[in-house]
C-alpha cells in the first residue's frame, strides 16, 4: 500500500467522476460514493506505520509525501466525513443543476486537503493548500446569487493567507536551501528567535485565516451558510481544521515543544486570541436569525477552543485541543446535514423564525440534531465532553483563572444558542403549512445517525480516540498521560466515563420505574393547549421571534461584528481612493498633453535643482 | 379531619390525597370574585386546608363557580373543566347557578349550569362568606371520603347529553368531543 | 461493598427527603411571616402523592422522557456531592462533572416543555435560560477561585481542607462566599429572581401543560435542585460536616435566610436581574479570583 497510490486514487476518481456523470447520473452517484469508501478502507490500512515517498522532482525540490500518526489522524477524519457528506448529497442534490462538476469539485477538496495532510515539503505543502481554497471556492458560490459575494469574501482572505505563507516559505527556502520538513525542523533550532518570530508570524497569520480565529473570522459566517449544506459540513467539519494542522506543523513539529514554549507571541497572544473568540463569537451565534448562520458562528468559537487547547503547552491540552478537532468536525458537520435535511424537507427554509414544531414529523433528524447539540454543548456522555474537560482542567490546574472562565462562559453562550436553535426548528406548534413534511430519505438518515452513534461511542469510552492522541502527544514531545478505556486517571481528579455512565443509566430506569407508578396518562394533540379558557388561535401560538428578548436588548450593542465593519471600512476607503484616482482618465486630450508636459517638467526641474541622479 | 391517620393513608392514599390537597383554578366567574381573595389569604388562610390557587388547569383538580354564569364565560368554563386531569371535583356558590338566581330573567346568564358541567356541591349564599366556603370545603371532603363527588364520572358516562346541551347552546364548538360520541347524535347538533 | 451499595440507595433518598421537608418548610414559613396558619410541614408530600393519583395528560413520547432525563440527571449530581461523610462517587472528575451534570437538569425540562407546544412554556424556558447565563458568570468566577485557591478540581479534596473551622468563609476568600451568597436566590429560583416560575405573568411557566404525574414528577425536580445548589454551598464554602447532622443543621440555616429573603422582596425583571447579578457578585467573584491568585 502506497501514498501515491492513495494520492492518485484520491484525484483520479475525481475526475473519472466527472467524466462518469456525462455518461449517466446513476453511475456517477455510484462512483462517488465508492471512491470515498474505498479511500476510507486505504487510509485504515495505514494506522501505526509511517512512510516517506519521494514522489516528484520540481526544478531540483523533491516533493515528499509522509505518514505519521497525526497525519493519520487527519486524514481518517477528512476521509470519514467527505464520504458521509457524500451519501448525504445523493438525495439531497437531487433536482439541482451541474451535478457532475458539484461531485467532481467535492472529491477535488477532499484530495487535496488529503494531500496537505500528507505532505512531507512545503511545496507541495503549499501546492495542496492552493487547491483546496480554490475548489472549496468553486463550491462556496455553487448557489447563485448572495452566495458569489460570500465566495468571493472567503476567496479573498485566503489568497492574502496564501500570499503569506509563500513569503514565509520562500524566506525558510533563501535561509536553509531545502523545503524538507524533517530537515527544517532540525536546523531550526540554531536560528535567532527574531527569525523564528518572524516566520511564525507569517505562517500564523495563513493558518489563522484558514482557521477564523479572531481578527480573521469574517469571511466564515457568510461563506458556510450560502454553501450547499453537504459541503458546508465538510467545510465546518475539516476545511477549516487544516489551519489547525497547520498550527500542529509549526508549533509542535517544526518549533518543537522548548522552543514553542519561550515564544511569547505564539504561546500568549494565540491562547488569549483563542479566549477572545471563544466568547464573542458563542455570544454572537446567539443573536443569528438564520439556522445555518447560526452554526456557522459556533464553529469560529470551537476553533477558538482548539486554539486554546492546543497552545496552551501541557500534555492534557494539547490532548483536549487535537481531540475537539476531530470532535467538533463530527458534531459541527452532524449539526450541518440536520439543518440540510430540513431545508430539503422545507423547500429551502432555514429561518428561525419561521419554523417549528418538526419533531413529530422528523424524529430521527431530531435525534441527530439534540446529540449534535449536547456534543457541542459538552454534556456529559459525549465526546465534546471529554476534550473539554481536559481543556478545562489544565486551564485550571496551572493557575489560569481568566482563561478558564472565558472557556467555560463560552459554553453558556453554546447552551443558549443551542436551545434556540433546537427550540425554533422542532420543539413548538407545528405551523399549518409543514402539516405534509415527512422524515427524510434513508441515504440522508444514514449519515445523521452514524455520527450520532460515534458521538454518543467515544463518549462513553473515550480511550479509543484518546490512546492515539496520546501517542501523539508523546512523539511531539510531552509527557504521556495515563489512558484508560473509560477515561483519564490522573494524580488531580480523574475522569471516569463509566462511572457516570452506568450511574445515568440505572438513574434513568429507575425514573422510568418510579413514572410508571402513577397513573395512566392520556395523549393529547398539541390543538389541546391552555390558552387560558380559549382554542388556540391557529399559527399564531408559537414563541419564535426574539426568543432571548431581554438579553438581546442588552448585549446587542457589544456584541456586533467589530471587525467586519472595521474591514468593510477599510475597503470602502480602498474603493473611494480608486474612484478618485480614476478620474484623471477623463477622456479629454487635452488634459491628457497637459499631465505629459507636466511630468517632463518636473522631470527637468529634478534634473536641474536636485541631485537626485 | 383525618390527616393524621396514617393508617387511611397507607390504605387508600389517593382518596386521602385528594382530600387534603385540593388545588383550585384560580377562574373566578360572576360576584364570587370578591370572596376568594380573601379566602386564599392571611385572616381566612385556605392554605392550611391544602387550597392553593393555581396558574393553569392542567395543574388543577378543584374548580370553583362562584356566581352568575354569562354565556360567554360558560365557552370557556366548559373549555377549563375538560383540560383539567381526572379526578375533578366542581363547587358551585350562590344561588344563580342552581336555579337563575337573582338573573332568573335575563337573556345572557345560564340558569342551569347543571346541564353543561356536572357540579358536586353547592354552597349557600349571595356570595358566601370565607366560613360558608370553609364549610362548603369539609363537605366536600366528606362526600368524597364516601365516594360520592363523581361530578367526573357523570361528565364521562353522559358526555352525550352534557355534548348535546352545550351544542344547542352554542352552535358547533370549535373543539372535539372530549370523550368518543356517536356518529348519529351529532346530526342533531 | 455492601456500605457503598447502601450509600448509593441512601444518598438520593435522603436528598428527596430533605428537598421535601425544605419546600413544606418554606411555606410554613412564609405563611407565619404573613401571621396566618399555613399548610402542615408535610403538605408537599401529600401534594405529590395526590399528583401521582391524577391522570395526567402527555404531548408526546419527549414530554415523558424530558422529565425523567431531568431526574435521572439530579440523582446522578447528588450521588457526586459529598454530605456529611457520605460520597459514593468519589474520584470522578470533581467540581467540573458536577457542573455539566447538572445542565442535565434545565435540559430536560427544555426539552420536555418545548414537546409542550405552549409559549408560555418556551418564553420560561427563555427566561431561565437567561437568568442561569446571568448567574454562571459570578458562579464560574466563585468556582474558579476556589479551585485555583486549593489548587484541585475535586470537591472531597476542598471539603477536607476545611476541617476544624478553617471555613473557606472564614480565608481570605470571603469576598466569593458573599458573591456565592448574593447569586444563591438566583439559583434556587426564590424571589427576587423567581422569574421563571411567575404564576401571575406567564401561568407558571415550564410547568404550564404539566398534569397528574408530571407535575410530581416537577416538584421532585425542584426538591432536588434545592438540596443540590445549598449543598453545593455548604460544601465549598461552609466546610461540609463531619456527619449528617452538623450537614443539615447548615443546610437549614442557610435555607432559613433564603426564604426570609424571599418573603420580603417582590419579583425583579429580567433585565433587572442581569444587572443586578452581573454588577456587584461579578465584582466580589472577580476580586475572589484575583485574591485567589496572589495569595497562591
Amino acid at each position: 500500500m502506497n501514498l501515491e497510490i492513495l494520492m492518485i486514487t484520491a484525484f483520479g476518481g475525481s475526475f473519472l467522476t466527472y467524466l462518469c456523470g456525462k455518461v449517466s447520473s446513476k453511475v456517477r452517484d455510484f462512483f462517488a460514493v465508492f471512491i470515498s469508501l474505498i479511500l476510507v478502507v486505504f487510509i485504515s490500512c495505514f494506522y501505526g506505520k509511517s512512510q516517506t515517498i519521494h514522489y516528484f522532482n520540481f526544478f531540483n525540490l523533491p516533493l515528499i509525501l509522509t505518514i505519521n500518526k497525526l497525519s493519520w489522524l487527519f486524514a481518517i477524519a477528512v476521509e470519514v466525513i467527505t464520504a458521509l457528506s457524500v451519501i448525504f448529497s445523493l438525495s439531497y442534490m437531487k433536482n439541482k443543476e451541474k451535478l457532475d462538476f458539484y461531485y467532481f469539485i467535492m472529491l477535488v477538496v477532499n484530495a487535496s486537503m488529503l494531500g496537505i495532510v500528507l505532505s512531507g515539503d512545503f511545496l507541495s505543502f503549499y501546492i495542496f493548500w492552493e487547491i483546496m481554497s480554490w475548489s472549496a471556492f468553486l463550491l462556496i458560490s455553487y448557489n447563485r446569487g448572495p452566495a458569489l459575494k460570500a465566495g468571493m469574501k472567503y476567496i479573498v482572505m485566503s489568497i492574502i493567507g496564501s500570499i503569506c505563507m509563500l513569503v514565509g516559505i520562500i524566506s525558510i527556502y533563501t535561509s536553509y536551501g531545502t523545503l524538507n520538513i524533517s530537515q527544517i525542523s532540525s536546523q531550526i533550532s540554531s536560528a535567532s528567535s527574531d527569525y523564528i518570530l518572524l516566520i511564525s508570524i507569517l505562517f500564523l497569520i495563513a493558518f489563522g485565516i484558514k482557521n477564523a480565529i479572531w481578527p480573521f473570522h469574517t469571511w466564515l459566517p457568510p461563506a458556510h451558510s450560502e454553501a450547499p449544506s453537504p459541503f458546508s459540513a465538510v467545510l465546518s467539519g475539516i476545511l477549516i481544521k487544516m489551519g489547525s494542522y497547520g498550527f500542529l506543523l509549526i508549533l509542535y513539529i517544526i518549533a518543537g515543544l522548548n522552543l514553542f514554549l519561550e515564544l511569547f507571541i505564539a504561546h500568549w497572544v494565540l491562547c488569549w486570541l483563542g479566549a477572545i473568540t471563544l466568547v464573542i463569537s458563542t455570544f454572537i451565534a446567539l443573536l443569528q436569525n438564520d439556522a445555518k448562520k447560526l452554526l456557522a458562528w459556533h464553529s469560529i468559537g470551537q476553533v477558538g477552543y482548539i486554539i486554546l487547547g492546543i497552545t496552551f503547552g501541557t500534555n492534557l491540552g494539547f490532548a483536549g485541543g487535537v481531540f475537539h478537532i476531530f470532535n467538533h468536525a463530527t458534531f459541527k458537520s452532524l449539526l450541518f446535514l440536520t439543518v440540510g435535511a430540513i431545508e430539503y424537507r422545507t423547500r429551502g427554509v432555514r429561518d428561525l423564525n419561521s419554523l417549528g414544531g418538526l419533531i413529530k414529523k422528523m424524529p430521527i433528524t431530531f435525534f441527530g440534531a439534540l446529540v449534535g447539540a449536547c456534543g457541542l454543548i459538552g454534556i456529559p456522555l459525549t465526546n465534546g465532553f471529554v476534550s473539554k474537560w481536559l481543556i478545562y482542567k489544565t486551564l485550571i490546574l496551572k493557575g489560569h483563572p481568566f482563561l478558564a472562565f472565558a472557556a467555560l462562559i463560552g459554553t453558556w453562550g453554546t447552551i443558549l444558542s443551542l436551545y434556540k436553535f433546537i427550540h425554533n426548528i422542532f420543539l413548538g406548534q407545528l405551523p399549518e403549512k409543514y402539516k405534509d413534511v415527512k422524515e427524510v430519505p434513508f441515504s440522508m438518515q444514514f449519515p445523521i445517525v452514524i455520527l450520532s452513534l460515534i458521538i454518543i461511542l467515544f463518549g462513553i469510552l473515550p480511550g479509543i480516540p484518546l490512546k492515539v492522541i496520546n501517542s501523539i502527544a508523546v512523539s511531539a514531545g510531552f509527557p504521556s498521560l495515563d489512558v484508560s478505556i473509560w477515561g483519564i486517571a490522573s494524580e488531580k481528579g480523574a475522569l471516569n466515563m463509566i462511572n457516570i455512565f452506568a450511574t445515568v443509566l440505572i438513574a434513568l430506569v429507575l425514573m422510568r420505574l418510579v413514572f410508571q407508578m402513577g397513573e395512566k396518562r392520556t395523549r393529547i394533540s398539541q390543538d389541546n393547549n391552555y390558552a387560558a379558557g380559549s382554542y388556540i388561535p391557529v399559527d399564531k401560538y408559537n414563541y419564535t421571534v426574539e426568543f432571548y428578548q431581554p438579553l438581546f436588548r442588552m448585549i446587542k450593542p457589544y456584541f456586533r461584528d467589530f471587525v467586519d465593519e472595521f474591514y468593510s471600512k477599510i475597503v470602502k476607503a480602498g474603493r473611494t481612493l480608486s474612484d478618485r484616482t480614476r478620474k484623471i482618465y477623463c477622456g479629454d486630450l487635452g488634459y491628457y498633453v497637459t499631465y505629459i508636459v507636466l511630468f517632463l517638467v518636473i522631470l527637468i526641474a529634478i534634473k536641474l535643482w536636485g541631485k537626485v541622479w | 379531619m383525618d390527616r393524621k391517620n396514617i393508617l387511611k393513608w397507607l390504605k387508600e392514599p389517593g382518596k386521602m390525597g385528594h382530600k387534603y390537597s385540593l388545588w383550585a383554578v384560580y377562574f373566578c366567574t360572576g360576584c364570587g370574585i370578591i370572596e376568594i381573595p380573601p379566602t386564599i389569604t392571611s385572616q381566612w388562610d385556605a392554605e392550611r386546608f391544602g387550597v392553593i390557587p393555581v396558574a393553569t388547569p392542567r395543574q388543577a383538580n378543584l374548580f370553583m363557580i362562584t356566581g352568575y354564569v354569562s354565556v360567554k364565560t360558560l365557552k370557556a368554563i366548559i373549555r377549563t373543566y375538560e383540560q383539567m386531569p381526572e379526578p375533578k371535583y366542581t363547587v358551585a356558590f350562590g344561588s344563580c347557578p342552581i336555579n337563575g338566581g337573582m338573573y332568573w330573567d335575563s337573556y345572557n346568564t345560564i340558569k342551569h349550569i347543571d346541564k353543561y358541567i356536572p357540579i358536586d356541591g353547592w354552597i349557600a349564599g349571595c356570595m358566601p362568606r370565607p366560613e360558608a366556603i370553609f364549610i362548603g370545603v369539609t363537605k366536600l371532603w366528606m362526600m368524597i371520603d364516601k365516594g360520592a363527588a363523581t361530578g367526573y364520572i357523570r361528565y364521562r358516562k353522559n358526555y352525550k347529553f352534557y355534548r348535546r346541551n352545550q351544542e344547542k347552546l352554542f352552535g358547533k364548538l370549535p373543539w372535539p368531543p372530549l370523550y368518543p360520541v356517536d356518529e348519529k347524535e351529532n346530526k342533531n347538533g | 461493598m455492601v456500605i457503598k451499595i447502601i450509600e448509593f440507595i441512601f444518598s438520593p433518598f435522603l436528598a428527596f427527603i430533605i428537598g421535601v421537608f425544605f419546600l413544606g418548610l418554606f411555606r410554613k414559613i412564609v405563611a407565619r411571616i404573613h401571621q396566618r396558619y399555613g399548610p402542615p410541614i408535610i403538605q408537599p408530600l401529600l401534594d405529590v402523592i395526590k399528583l401521582f393519583h391524577q391522570k395526567g395528560f402527555s404531548h408526546g413520547a419527549l414530554f415523558d422522557l424530558g422529565l425523567i432525563l431531568s431526574l435521572a440527571g439530579s440523582i446522578v449530581v447528588v450521588l457526586f456531592i459529598p454530605f456529611g461523610g457520605i460520597c459514593p462517587l468519589k474520584s470522578s472528575g470533581g467540581l467540573l462533572v458536577i457542573l455539566y451534570t447538572m445542565l442535565f437538569l434545565p435540559l430536560g425540562i427544555a426539552l420536555s416543555g418545548g414537546e409542550g407546544a405552549n409559549p408560555n412554556i418556551s418564553i420560561g424556558i427563555s427566561r431561565k435560560l437567561i437568568l442561569c447565563l446571568g448567574y454562571e458568570v459570578p458562579f464560574l468566577l466563585i468556582l474558579l477561585s476556589t479551585m485555583s485557591f486549593y489548587r484541585t478540581i475535586s470537591i472531597v479534596d476542598i471539603v477536607n481542607s476545611q476541617k476544624n473551622f478553617h471555613w473557606t468563609l472564614f480565608s481570605p476568600l470571603f469576598l466569593s462566599g458573599i458573591a456565592y451568597f448574593m447569586i444563591l436566590p438566583a439559583m434556587l429560583g426564590m424571589r427576587p429572581f423567581d422569574i421563571v416560575s411567575a404564576p401571575q405573568e406567564i401561568s407558571s411557566g415550564p410547568a404550564v401543560e404539566y398534569g397528574g404525574k408530571y407535575l410530581g414528577l416537577f416538584h421532585i425536580q425542584h426538591s432536588f435542585s434545592i438540596f443540590i445548589m445549598i449543598a453545593l454551598f455548604v460544601d465549598l464554602f461552609l466546610g461540609g460536616g463531619e456527619n449528617i447532622f452538623y450537614f443539615f443543621l447548615k443546610m437549614l440555616t442557610i435555607f432559613f435566610i433564603m426564604v426570609l429573603i424571599h418573603s420580603v422582596f417582590p419579583r425583579l425583571r429580567l433585565e433587572q436581574a442581569l444587572r443586578y447579578l452581573w454588577k456587584w457578585p461579578t465584582i466580589f467573584a472577580f476580586l475572589g479570583v484575583i485574591i485567589s491568585k496572589v495569595v497562591r
